[in-house]
């Protein structure tokens, strides 16, 4: 596919490898640990289950500018995009580079680091584990929010959601604590899927057939309302990549200043959220959307994007 | 059976810290309100007279504000509460050297975080998102973060309590410990498979089964803790040992990252290494052309 066409093309519908490389400079990207490696899942064939040659995930490097972008792109057509062991293993092996190549940064561009740090991205499409390697999925959640902490003050960690599956599970805390969260009005984002929910609590908490349910409780317009997501954008993949540009392009201490978690002031200011939580008590998101100031929240849901950004009114932050 | 921990989430404090010592809702110089996150337990206790911050679940609470929120469901609130009294921690100790920092002691037996509708508008995944940060920078400044899992380490619930700890200790199976994303007959439903092929499998394949000898093969537990009695021992002894290791600027060997490393050693991951070579080996090749 030709970049320009790639560019106007629709993000949710765009395979793992083509968003990998729509989300850097054209021609810039490498893939690492790629399908010609064959590293498969071990665990797979055990169960009798088919494996794919890059496990569910497409891991590499790119360019943006002078900086180079570690990108992780999830394959939701691989068993929903779910970690296991080797697509795990992708995820920290791009922070461990990525963190490496700071430390390079740092020592040859003392002066002009902003213009070469490096960044993570991770386009998700992903239910979280994968339950046919559930333990070492597991595992390898929680090493990548280690990683995390480890970027903390050194590599950017943008989130980037627009995927068919969304970004469930485990998967939805790491997107969570990623430094800035880029989604489409297609996104969702949630911790417990819609399934979840109704198989543990019934229909009566959640109605997961309910599209439009899901579209508002787990959706990119409510993330960008409540400020889950910082920027909301068209679902063309040539405005995730403007996104990303326009993100990295900030001064480093500025884009730290998306976060919603990983200090004590932002969770005091969660903290603050959940008070709200207990007092209003939505039976619905739109509850939410009125309360911060939006007197149509029906008419939200039909607004064009554009239209949508112009008109929408997000929730206060507390902590600047 | 042995009689079983589960529930008993202030029993095992009890049994841990110095006799009469844990001073519930306060660290270092904050109180926390009793009332908020009623599901989870914080405070500080004693461990051989010197002050260890101890974070457990109480199975026993309902949240009032929360309906699905009890028996030990880590929720919104408790995530918070939870993260704050690690952020506390860092506070309290803020000046000491490594060698002085006090441990952390996690004390495990949470089925879930929460799943509701309210918690996912939200933002639930913020929560556990958020408690799992704090203990991760608590042991990158040098705390000791100790793990014990007396009774239900479940799926996500275990990844915010618990698998950020430096080292997880866990009671045996004996005693009803349960350590899984979630059980055997649930896999087998979402994944279109016999429960018996499966548990025909599991017997060879630590990945997916559910147990606390599962999960040591992987490198996800350190130590398995014979009964409730040792735990006090153990805890102290793997405090000791991670301060040690901190002290020498052996950050790695611990948390997350030296789990993995322990999962090759014991035979259980063995891909992860693999692939984590081939990404480093694959990058030197063309790192010229991005790391100008």
């Amino acid at each position: 596919m030709r970049r320009s066409e790639l560019m106007r093309s629709s993000f949710l519908e765009c395979p793992a490898r083509a968003r990998a490389a729509g989300l850097v400079d054209e021609g810039t990207f490498t893939e690492l640990a790629g399908p010609l490696d064959r590293l498969t899942s071990p665990h797979l064939p055990a169960l009798g289950e088919a494996v794919a040659f890059d496990d569910g995930i497409a891991a590499g490097v790119g360019l943006i500018g002078n900086r180079p972008v570690f990108v992780l792109s999830q394959e939701g057509r691989f068993i929903g995009g779910a970690v296991g062991e080797v697509h795990g293993a992708k995820m920290v092996g791009a922070f461990r580079l990525a963190l490496a190549a700071y430390e390079k940064a740092l020592r040859r561009h003392p002066e002009d680091l902003e213009e070469y740090r490096p960044a993570v991205v991770i386009s998700f499409e992903t239910g979280g584990v994968r339950l046919h390697e559930a333990n070492a999925g597991l595992l390898a959640h929680a090493e990548v929010m280690d990683q995390i902490q480890d970027c903390r003050g050194r590599v950017p960690v943008i989130a980037v959601i627009g995927s068919k599956v969304g970004c469930f599970g485990g998967m939805g805390f790491v997107a969570a604590a990623a430094d800035a969260v880029v989604m489409s009005s297609q996104g969702r984002l949630g911790l417990t899927g819609p399934e979840v929910i109704e198989q543990e609590m019934g229909k009566e908490e959640f109605d997961a057939s309910d599209k439009s349910l899901i579209s508002r409780t787990t959706g990119g317009r409510h993330k960008y309302i409540l400020g889950d997501c910082n920027v909301l954008c068209e679902d063309r993949v040539g405005d995730f990549y403007q996104s990303l540009r326009d993100l990295l392009s900030l001064p480093y201490e500025e884009l730290c200043r998306c976060r919603r978690i990983g200090t004590y002031s932002l969770v005091q200011e969660q903290m603050a959220l959940t008070a709200l939580a207990a007092e209003l008590n939505p039976s619905d998101a739109r509850d939410v959307w009125r309360y911060c100031g939006n007197a149509d929240p029906e008419g939200l849901t039909e607004l064009e994007t554009g239209e949508f950004l112009r008109t929408a009114r997000r929730r206060a932050r507390e902590v600047s | 059976m042995e009689q079983s921990m589960i529930g008993r989430g202030r029993d095992a404090v009890e049994m841990i810290a110095d006799p009469g010592s844990f001073a519930e809702n306060r660290v270092g110089e904050h109180t926390f309100d009793p009332d908020y996150g009623p599901g989870a337990v914080v405070g500080t206790a004693a461990l051989d007279g010197r002050p260890a911050t101890v974070i457990a679940n109480d199975a026993q609470a309902v949240n009032p504000r929360f309906p699905v929120v009890y028996f030990g469901v880590i929720g919104m609130e408790e995530a918070y509460k939870m993260a704050g009294a690690v952020y506390e921690t860092l506070a309290a100790d803020a000046d000491k050297p490594v060698a002085e920092k006090r441990p952390i002691v996690l004390i495990v037996d949470t089925p879930g975080n929460a799943p509701g509708k309210v918690e996912e508008i939200f933002g639930m995944n913020k929560a556990t998102g958020a408690y799992q940060l704090a203990l991760a920078q608590a042991r990158k400044e040098g705390h000791a973060v100790v793990a014990m899992v007396i009774g239900r380490a479940i799926s996500g619930a275990f990844l915010c309590h618990g698998l950020q700890a430096d080292h997880i200790l866990a009671l045996p199976k004996e005693y009803g410990t349960v350590i899984h994303v979630m059980p055997l007959s649930s896999i087998s439903r979402i994944t279109k498979m016999d429960v018996e092929r499966l548990e025909e499998l599991s017997a060879r394949s630590p990945v997916f089964a559910s147990g606390v000898e599962f999960f040591y093969r992987l490198g996800g537990v350190e130590e398995i803790v014979p009964s409730p009695k040792e735990m006090g021992r153990a805890v102290r002894a793997h405090a000791a040992q991670i301060r040690a290791l901190k002290a020498a600027g052996k950050f790695e060997e611990t948390g997350p990252w030296g789990r993995g490393e322990l999962g090759r050693v014991r035979g259980g991951r063995t891909a992860r290494a693999a692939v984590l070579e081939r990404m480093e080996e694959e990058f030197s090749q063309v790192s010229g052309r991005y790391l100008r």
